[in-house]
C-alpha cells in the first residue's frame, strides 16, 4: 500500500501546463505548415497576376519572352504519353500485386522480390531517372531530346505510385464481391473486370490524378530528356525536342531580363492552376465516393 | 451476498485498494468516516447528444462498498449514464447535460475537481479488453505513472501487487516485458483491471465488463469483482441479467430513457414494482 | 484471393461447340480472346509488375557503367577529396588504369555527400515534430469542418512543384529569412563550440539553412498526411483506456496514439527522408549550388549531389572523354545507394520496434 503517494498539488499543476502546451504547440505546428502553403500560393500568384497576358496562353516562347503555349500543349502530350503508358503498366502491376501474385509463406518470394522493387523505385530521386534517360535513350540509342524518353522515364518514375494506389485500392473491394463472382461462376479474368476492378475505379482514378499531378510537375527528369524548343510539340515520337511548363521556370526567374521573369512567374501559375486541378478533382472522387460508401 | 471485507483481504493476501488517506491509522479503522454514506449520487440528472434526448431526470444514490447494476434494454442509455460518472462523455460532440452529479458530496463538474484526479478516483473498465501498445507490466503501471504517484522500483512492486490480486500474475510474471496483444481475451481484461486498479480508485465504472469473455472467464471476473467490495465500490452495466442477479447489491432499471426502478437486487428481479421492469426481468423484453 | 489464385497454369475450358459455330469469324476471335481473359491478365500483370524491377536494375546497371572510370580513376578519393576539379578538359588527355581522362582531372564528392546528408537531415529534424503535432491537431483537436479542408492544404503543400517551390525560396523566403532574421540570430549567438556555427556571416539567403528550412517544408506535408492516416486508424477504445485512467491528451497522445502507429510514423519519416535526399530542382535554385564548399557556419552557400547533377550534367560534355559525366554518375549512384540504405535502415528499425504487434506497420 505504501507504494502509492497521493499525488502532490505541484504534480497536477505541472500535468496541467504540460497538457495546456501540447494543445497551443500542436495548433502551433498546424499553422506552421498551413502558413507557408499559403505564402507560397499567394506569392506566386502575386507575382503573376499584375504583368498577366492572356495571350500567354496562345503564343509560344520567344527566346526568353513571349508566351507559353508550347509549353502548355508539351505538358499536355507528356500528360497524355504518361496516362497510357504508366497508366497501363500501373494498373496492371497493383492489380498483379493484389490480385494474381502467388501468395507464399515465403520471406524471399517473387513477388515480395517484385514488390520490394517497387517501394525502391519509388524512392530512387527522378534526378538519376533522367540521367538514365538521356545516358541511355537520348544519347545510345540516338533518339535525342523528344517526346519518348521524357514519356519512358517519367513513366517509370510514376508507375511504382500507380501500382500502389491501385493494390491499396483493390485491397478493399470486400472479400465478398470476389466470392460473390466466384459462386455465380465467373472466370477469374472476367470477374476481376466486371467486379473487382469496377469497384475499385475511385481508388485507381485518384491514384492516377496524383500521378499526372507529380509527372506534371517534375523539372529533373525531363531536362535532359525532353529539352525545349520555341515550337509546339510536333506529331513525332523521337528526334523532335519538347517543351514543357516547368523549363521556363527553371530557366528564366534568374535571367537579366523582366519578359523573362514575367515568363517564368506566368509559367509557374500556369502549372500551379494545372496542378491543383487535378488535385482538387482527385479530391473530389475521394469525395464522392465516400459519400456513398457505407460506414 | 458478498463476503466480509477482512475475510477477503487476509484469504488472498492482498491489501484494499483504498487510498485517499489522511490519517492511516484511523482510516485502517474506519476508512469512510467523515464521508456522505453514498459514495457516488446523481441528482435530477438529464442527458442528450443533441436534440436527442437520452436520459431524462435520473435521482440515484450509490451506497459505498456495494455493487449497483444497470439493466435495460439497448438504447436505454445504460452506457452514456455510465460514462457520464466520470466525465467521459464531456468531449463528445453535442453531448448536453442537466442536473447534478456528486462525489463524496461534491459536484464532478465542480470547478475545484481536476479532470485527472476524478477520474483517478472514477476509474473505468470498458467492453472490450483496451490494452496499450506498452510490455504488460507498463501496461499496469500506465496511470500510476501518469498520475506521478510512484516511481523506480515502487512500479515493480506495484505491477505485481496488482496482478497478483486479479490472478494474472502467475500467468505473466515470466513475460512481464511481452506484448499484451498476446495473452487471451479474458487476460486481457484482467490486465485492464489491473491497470484500473493499480491508480487506486474509490468506485470503479464497468460498461458490460465480461462480454466480449467466455463463460470461464467471466466467472473468474465476476469472482473477482464481488471479493473487491466493500473496499471499493462499483457501476456495472450489463445485458446479462444472470450476472447483475449473481454480483449486485442495488439494481437500475433504465427504460426508454428513463429510471423506471432502484432498489435492492433481490427485491427488483423477485418483486418488480413496474409491469416494464417485470416484464425485463422475466425475459419478455428486450 | 481463393479465387484468384485457384487457376494457376490451368487453361480455361473452351466455349461450347454449337456457340462457336453461329458465330462469325470476328466474334470467335473475341470470345478465344475473352476466354483467354484469366491467362491474360495474369500475363500482364506479371510484366508489368516485373517492370519496376527491370528499371532498377537498368539504372543502376546504365549509371554503374558509366561511373566506372571514375570509380576507378579517383577511387577512395571520390568520397574523402574536396574538390570537384574537371581539369583542363581543352587541354592533354592522360590515361590512368586504361582511363582516359583530362590532365589535372580529379574529383571528390565529399562536401556534395555532407551538403546531402546535412540539409536532409535539417530538414527531417524541423519536419517530424512539427507533423507530428500537425497531425494531432487535425485529428485530435479540431472538429472535421475545419480540419478537413485544413488537411487538403497539406496535401496541396504536397502537389506543389519543386521547381514552385525552388522560386519562391530563393525570391521570397531567402531574402526575407536573410535581412530579418538570420541577422538575429546570428548576432546573438555566443562564440562558443556548436553554437558559433550559428554566428555570421548571414550572405543572401542562399545556403545550408534556407535549404534545410524548404526541404522540411517540402516533406512536412509527406510526414503530416501520412501521419494523419495513421491516427485515424488507431482505434478509440485504448485512447478512451487511457482517458478514463486520468491520463491528459499530452500522455495519452505519448503513451497509447504514438507508441500504436510508432512504425509507421518512421516509414513515413524515411519517405520523407528520401524525398529530401534526392530532392533537386528547389535545392538547385536556393543552396547556392556550389561544387566545392563545405560551408563554414550554417548559413553558407553549399551543394548537394542531385542539386550537383542537374546543374553540372550538360557542361560535363564539354569533357571529351566523358570522364566528368562519369564522375556525375558516381554521384549518381552514391545518392540511389543512399537512399536504398536510408529505406533499409528504416525497415530494420520498423521489425525492431514493431516488438509489441500493433495493426499497423505497412509504412504508409
Amino acid at each position: 500500500m505504501a507504494v502509492i503517494a497521493e499525488p502532490d498539488r505541484s504534480a497536477i499543476r505541472r500535468r496541467r501546463r504540460r497538457e495546456v502546451a501540447f494543445r497551443v504547440s500542436t495548433l502551433v505546428t498546424l499553422a506552421l505548415v498551413v502558413g507557408p502553403a499559403a505564402w507560397i500560393l499567394l506569392g506566386v500568384v502575386l507575382r503573376a497576376l499584375p504583368h498577366w497576358r492572356w495571350s500567354v496562353l496562345v503564343t509560344p516562347t520567344q527566346g526568353a519572352a513571349g508566351g507559353l503555349s508550347n509549353a502548355i500543349l508539351g505538358t499536355l502530350a507528356l500528360m497524355a504519353g504518361v496516362l497510357v503508358v504508366a497508366g497501363t503498366l500501373g494498373i496492371l502491376a497493383g492489380v498483379f500485386l493484389a490480385e494474381l501474385a502467388p501468395v507464399t509463406g515465403r520471406r524471399w518470394s517473387v513477388t515480395g522480390i517484385l514488390r520490394s522493387a517497387t517501394d525502391v523505385l519509388a524512392g530512387v530521386p527522378s534526378i538519376t531517372l533522367g540521367f538514365v534517360g538521356y545516358l541511355a535513350l537520348v544519347l545510345a540509342l540516338h533518339w535525342g531530346y523528344s517526346l519518348l524518353p521524357a514519356i519512358l522515364v517519367l513513366s517509370v518514375m510514376v508507375v511504382p505510385y500507380i501500382a500502389k494506389s491501385t493494390e491499396s485500392a483493390l485491397r478493399q473491394v470486400p472479400t465478398s464481391y470476389r466470392e460473390g463472382a466466384e459462386a455465380l461462376g465467373m472466370r477469374q479474368g472476367y470477374a476481376l473486370r466486371k467486379v473487382v476492378l469496377r469497384s475499385a475505379i475511385p481508388g485507381v482514378a485518384t491514384g492516377l490524378l496524383i500521378a499526372l499531378a507529380i509527372s506534371s510537375g517534375e523539372t529533373a527528369p525531363l531536362l535532359y530528356t525532353a529539352g525545349f524548343t520555341n515550337t509546339l510539340p510536333k506529331v513525332a515520337l523521337i528526334h523532335h525536342p519538347v517543351a514543357y511548363l516547368t523549363y521556363p521556370v527553371w530557366t528564366f526567374y534568374d535571367y537579366p531580363t523582366p519578359a523573362a521573369h514575367y515568363l517564368a512567374y506566368d509559367a509557374a501559375l500556369v502549372l500551379l492552376v494545372l496542378v491543383l486541378v487535378l488535385l482538387v478533382a482527385a479530391r473530389l472522387i475521394v469525395a464522392r465516393t465516400q459519400r456513398h460508401a457505407d460506414r | 451476498m458478498s463476503a466480509g471485507p477482512e475475510g477477503v483481504s487476509t484469504e488472498r493476501g492482498i491489501t484494499t485498494p483504498v487510498v485517499g488517506a489522511v490519517d492511516p491509522i484511523l482510516d485502517a479503522i474506519d476508512p469512510d468516516r467523515g464521508r456522505p454514506p453514498h459514495v457516488m449520487e446523481t441528482r435530477d440528472l438529464t442527458l442528450g447528444f443533441g436534440a436527442k434526448a437520452i436520459l431524462s431526470g435520473v435521482t440515484a444514490p450509490f451506497a459505498r462498498g456495494t455493487i449497483t447494476a444497470l439493466i435495460g434494454p439497448t438504447g436505454s442509455g445504460k452506457t452514456t449514464f455510465l460514462r457520464t460518472l466520470n466525465r467521459m462523455n464531456d468531449k463528445v460532440r453535442g453531448f448536453r447535460r442537466e442536473g447534478s452529479v456528486l462525489l463524496d458530496g461534491e459536484s464532478i463538474w465542480s470547478t475545484e475537481q481536476d479532470l485527472f484526479t476524478l477520474r483517478r478516483r472514477v476509474g473505468m473498465l470498458f467492453q472490450r479488453p483496451n490494452p496499450f501498445p506498452m510490455s504488460i507490466r507498463d501496461n499496469v503501471v500506465a496511470g500510476v505513472r501518469a498520475h506521478r504517484i510512484a516511481k523506480g522500483k515502487q512500479l515493480d512492486v506495484v505491477a505485481e501487487q496488482r496482478l497478483l490480486e486479479v490472478g494474472l500474475w502467475d500467468a505473466v510474471k515470466d513475460r512481464l516485458g511481452d506484448s499484451p496483444f498476446q495473452l487471451s481475451g479474458g487476460q486481457q481484461q484482467l490486465l485492464c483491471l489491473a491497470r484500473a486498479l493499480a491508480i487506486g480508485p474509490e468506485v470503479l465504472l464497468l460498461d458490460e465488463p465480461t462480454s466480449a469473455l467466455d463463460p470461464v472467464s467471466t466467472e473468474f471476473v465476476e469472482h473477482l469483482l464481488l471479493q473487491m467490495t466493500p473496499a471499493l465500490s462499483m457501476v456495472v452495466v450489463t445485458h446479462n441479467l444472470g450476472q447483475a442477479r449473481r454480483i449486485s447489491h442495488q439494481t437500475m432499471f433504465l427504460y426508454d430513457g428513463n429510471l423506471v426502478e432502484h432498489g435492492p437486487t433481490a427485491q427488483v428481479f423477485e418483486h418488480p414494482v413496474h409491469t416494464h421492469t417485470e416484464r425485463y426481468v422475466t425475459g419478455r423484453m428486450g | 484471393m481463393a479465387i484468384l489464385g485457384g487457376a494457376t497454369g490451368a487453361a480455361p475450358p473452351a466455349p461450347p461447340v454449337k456457340a462457336m459455330r453461329r458465330a462469325s469469324v470476328a466474334r470467335r476471335i473475341a470470345a478465344a480472346g475473352w476466354a483467354h481473359e484469366s491467362r491474360i491478365w495474369k500475363i500482364g500483370g506479371w510484366v508489368a509488375a516485373s517492370v519496376p524491377l527491370g528499371s532498377l536494375v537498368f539504372i543502376l546497371v546504365v549509371l554503374g557503367h558509366k561511373a566506372w572510370p571514375s570509380v576507378v580513376v579517383n577511387g577512395t578519393h571520390f568520397f574523402t577529396g574536396s574538390a570537384w576539379k574537371p581539369g583542363s578538359t581543352y587541354g592533354t588527355t592522360v590515361h590512368t588504369h586504361g582511363f582516359a581522362h583530362p590532365a589535372g582531372s580529379s574529383y571528390g564528392a565529399w562536401p556534395l555527400i555532407a551538403g546531402t546528408l546535412q540539409t536532409s537531415i535539417i530538414a527531417v529534424v524541423l519536419a517530424v515534430p512539427i507533423s507530428l503535432g500537425a497531425a494531432f491537431a487535425l485529428t485530435e483537436r479540431l472538429p472535421g469542418w475545419l480540419s478537413r479542408p485544413l488537411a487538403f492544404a497539406v496535401e496541396i503543400l504536397a502537389g506543389i512543384p519543386s521547381v514552385i517551390i525552388g522560386l519562391w525560396g530563393v525570391l521570397t523566403l531567402g531574402p526575407f529569412l536573410a535581412q530579418d532574421v538570420y541577422p538575429v540570430i546570428a548576432d546573438h549567438m555566443p562564440d562558443v563550440p556548436v553554437l558559433s556555427y550559428f554566428r555570421n556571416p548571414v550572405g543572401h539567403g542562399e545556403g545550408l539553412l534556407t535549404t534545410g528550412l524548404v526541404l522540411g517544408l517540402m516533406i512536412i506535408p509527406i510526414i503530416t498526411a501520412t501521419t494523419r492516416d495513421l491516427f485515424l486508424q488507431v482505434p478509440p477504445l485504448p485512447k478512451e483506456g487511457g482517458l478514463a485512467l486520468g491520463m491528459t491528451d499530452a500522455e495519452v497522445a505519448r503513451r497509447v496514439t504514438l507508441p500504436w502507429v510508432r512504425s509507421g510514423i518512421i516509414g513515413a519519416t524515411v519517405l520523407g527522408l528520401g524525398r529530401a535526399l534526392g530532392e533537386t530542382m528547389a535545392v538547385a535554385m536556393i543552396s547556392g549550388a556550389a561544387l566545392n564548399t563545405i560551408s563554414p557556419n550554417i548559413f553558407g552557400t553549399m551543394g548537394t549531389i542531385a542539386a550537383a547533377i542537374v546543374t553540372q550534367l550538360d557542361s560535363s560534355f564539354t569533357d571529351g572523354t566523358g570522364f566528368a559525366t562519369s564522375a556525375l554518375a558516381e554521384a549518381a549512384v552514391v545518392l540511389v545507394a543512399i537512399t536504398i540504405l536510408a529505406n533499409a535502415l528504416a525497415r530494420v528499425v520498423i521489425a525492431r520496434s514493431a516488438r509489441h504487434g500493433m495493426p499497423v506497420g505497412r509504412g504508409g
